[in-house]
């Protein structure tokens, strides 16, 4: 997408995110919480996480296709990836974003 | 909200559509969510974005389509095969909200609709959308994966329509052979305040398609299937009979286009009726249709004529060898011809186009030549009621009609069993062959002619280069006579007469 929010505040090769969220609804809080928690978790330093209120931006969910909240767009590094949800499972996001999964058992 | 609003009389929104305002007694509920249902292909969204279209064109009432499946502009595109004035898109009246599901998301927990609801609230303030199309939206609950959520964000959507005073129409898929709705999305009809179900099946290898309003909720609705087509200009409804008034009656009387027939109908056809002529294959009914329409063009009225199977220069060429001469009424526009093809559509499609030209042309007097071929295509019970609509169309707006049927057989009353349309007709006219004394002649009779008197007698039909006319009535030995032993008969009358003087 062109309209990614511009580099520089990260090193190369940062994990960047956008998070389009509906207000303080619970799930949508919840997905902060877990995005945040997986991003300090395996990306320690090299993050950015850009917040979107739908419901304070409203038009422009409908511009970028956002069909239900949360939804969270990997935006860099590229392919960009689309996960909907409050990120409660968070074997599926991994896999997701191509990191390896911590081992069953 | 919604006591309030049930206690007052239902206020509609006009689909646009005649034959589905008729069939939900004057279309959707305004500020209620319709659901339309039914397998894929069945034109569940072809017919959410004409009342769509239409509503914005039309009445000005703007809307928005939220596409889950199909590409939005996609969606467009198609419109405009229809002739609808997609350029709305450009304007404020019409919006398009490609809404497809990405088939590379992951889902990772719980989540909702809250997010493009806030989205679409906003859109429709900003344009003042009272419309809203939400194609495929079991798309995009499908996504849930699980029959509560989906419920609920069902119940989401509509509490959210209500809220705004949103007229909503949702279209959701169901698999094939299912006979009603999936019992997954078996909810959703008691959630909608008006429901129609769209089927398409195959009778007699020809697809027929057909809705039903499966319930209306504090209205009235027509509760038969009704048979729809999509047309060049998008859903016709082939609307029920009896919901339009009967007109007045006319005094007037048509010609038949041949003098002796007009004199055994005591002066022809009333204006508004309807005449069947049945025959055997080369009886001559076409003959009659030609001479029919010819007498209502050279009384300046439009007429249309209505062949199957048959080109209409053949017609006109082999009319012309018996002085009936359609090619002038052609050429000055007073006459149309339409030659259809019987198998290539089905009986219903081939209703619509009818009834189309019939509201394009305007005209007076209309032959179909012959009715009993839309029996061939589409089923038989499709082809009655085909038969039917158009014998109601044709006495609702006054037009006089000339239907022939063939007869397989000598039985005249065979006729039954093909359409079953004399006993709808208002006039029916038998021609059969008589075999006499090593000779086949075409008889005529007149079996019926409701509300007035006609002769009983079996006259002998003849054609000639001079035009059609009906010979004398001789009779010997209480059998008429006809060919050779009439002529001979008319001589010797005229000889005694000669030897008498």
């Amino acid at each position: 997408m062109s309209n990614a929010p511009s580099a520089g505040d990260e090193p190369k090769g940062a994990y960047v995110f956008r998070l389009y969220l509906a207000g303080g609804a619970p799930n949508s809080v919840r997905a902060f919480a877990n995005l945040y928690a997986i991003c300090r978790k395996h990306f320690p330093g090299s993050h950015r996480i850009e917040v979107i209120d739908v419901l304070k931006e409203p038009l422009r969910a409908l511009g970028e296709a956002i069909l239900v909240t949360p939804t969270v767009v990997k935006l860099s590094p590229l392919p960009e990836q689309q996960i909907i949800g409050d990120l409660s499972e968070e074997e599926e996001v991994l896999r997701a974003l191509g990191l390896p999964q911590k081992t069953n058992r | 909200m919604n006591d309030q609003k049930s206690a007052e009389v239902l206020e509609k929104i006009s689909s646009g559509i005649e034959g589905f305002d008729d069939i939900t007694c004057g279309g959707l509920p305004l500020g209620g969510t319709t659901l339309l249902t039914g397998t894929a292909g069945s034109g569940k969204t072809v017919l959410a974005l004409q009342i769509l279209v239409s509503a914005a064109d039309h009445h000005g009432t703007p809307g928005i389509f939220v596409a889950f499946e199909e590409n939005a502009r996609r969606v467009a595109a198609n419109g405009a095969t229809f002739g609808w004035n997609m350029g709305m898109l450009e304007g404020k009246e019409l919006f398009f909200v490609d809404a497809c599901v990405r088939s590379d998301v992951v889902k990772s927990g719980a989540f909702d609709l809250t997010g493009l609801l806030a989205a679409l609230e906003a859109k429709a303030d900003e344009m003042g959308a009272k419309l809203i199309v939400f194609d495929a939206i079991d798309v995009l609950l499908g996504l849930l994966n699980d029959p509560a959520a989906e419920c609920r964000e069902l119940y989401r959507l509509h509490d959210w329509l209500t809220l705004h005073n949103l007229t909503g129409i949702l279209t959701t898929k169901i698999e094939d052979g299912e006979p009603g709705i999936s019992p997954r999305y078996g909810f959703m009809p008691f959630l909608a305040d008006c429901t129609v179900l769209l089927s398409q099946r195959v009778a007699e290898r020809m697809a027929v398609r057909a809705m039903r309003v499966l319930k209306y909720r504090g209205s009235p609705h027509v509760l038969n299937e009704v048979p729809f087509v999509i047309g060049p200009a998008g859903v016709e409804v082939g609307s029920s009979n009896g919901v339009h008034p009967e007109p007045q009656p006319f005094d007037e009387k048509v010609s038949t286009g041949v003098e002796r027939l007009d004199a055994m109908l005591c002066g022809g056809i009333y204006r508004g009726t309807n005449v069947l002529i049945t025959g055997s294959s080369g009886g001559g009914k076409s003959t009659l249709a030609g001479a029919f329409v010819e007498a209502a063009c050279l009384r300046d009225e439009r007429a249309l004529f209505i062949s199957f199977d048959e080109n209409s220069r053949d017609i006109v060429r082999d009319l012309a060898t018996m002085s009936i001469d359609l090619a002038p009424h052609l050429q000055s526009g007073l006459l149309r011809m339409e030659a259809l093809r019987t198998e290539a559509v089905s009986s219903e499609e081939h209703f619509m186009h009818i009834k189309r030209m019939i509201t394009q042309q305007h005209p007076r007097c209309v032959a179909v030549d012959p009715l009993s071929a839309l029996a061939r295509v589409g089923g038989g019970l499709a082809a009655r009621s085909v038969a039917e609509r158009l014998i109601y169309l044709c006495r609702n707006k006054g037009i006089t009609v000339l239907f022939t049927s063939l007869l397989e057989g000598t039985d005249p009353h065979l006729e039954t069993t093909t359409l079953h349309v004399s006993t709808i007709s208002d006039s029916w006219i038998q021609i059969s062959y008589a075999l006499l004394d090593g000779e086949r002649n075409r008889a005529l009779s007149i079996i019926k002619s409701r509300g007035s008197k006609h002769s009983n007698q079996l006259r002998e039909l003849i054609f000639s280069d001079t035009g059609i006319t009906l010979a004398d009535p001789y009779t010997a030995g209480g059998e008429v006579l006809m060919g050779t032993l009439r002529h001979e008969k008319e001589n010797g009358v005229n000889l005694d007469r000669g030897n008498g003087k």
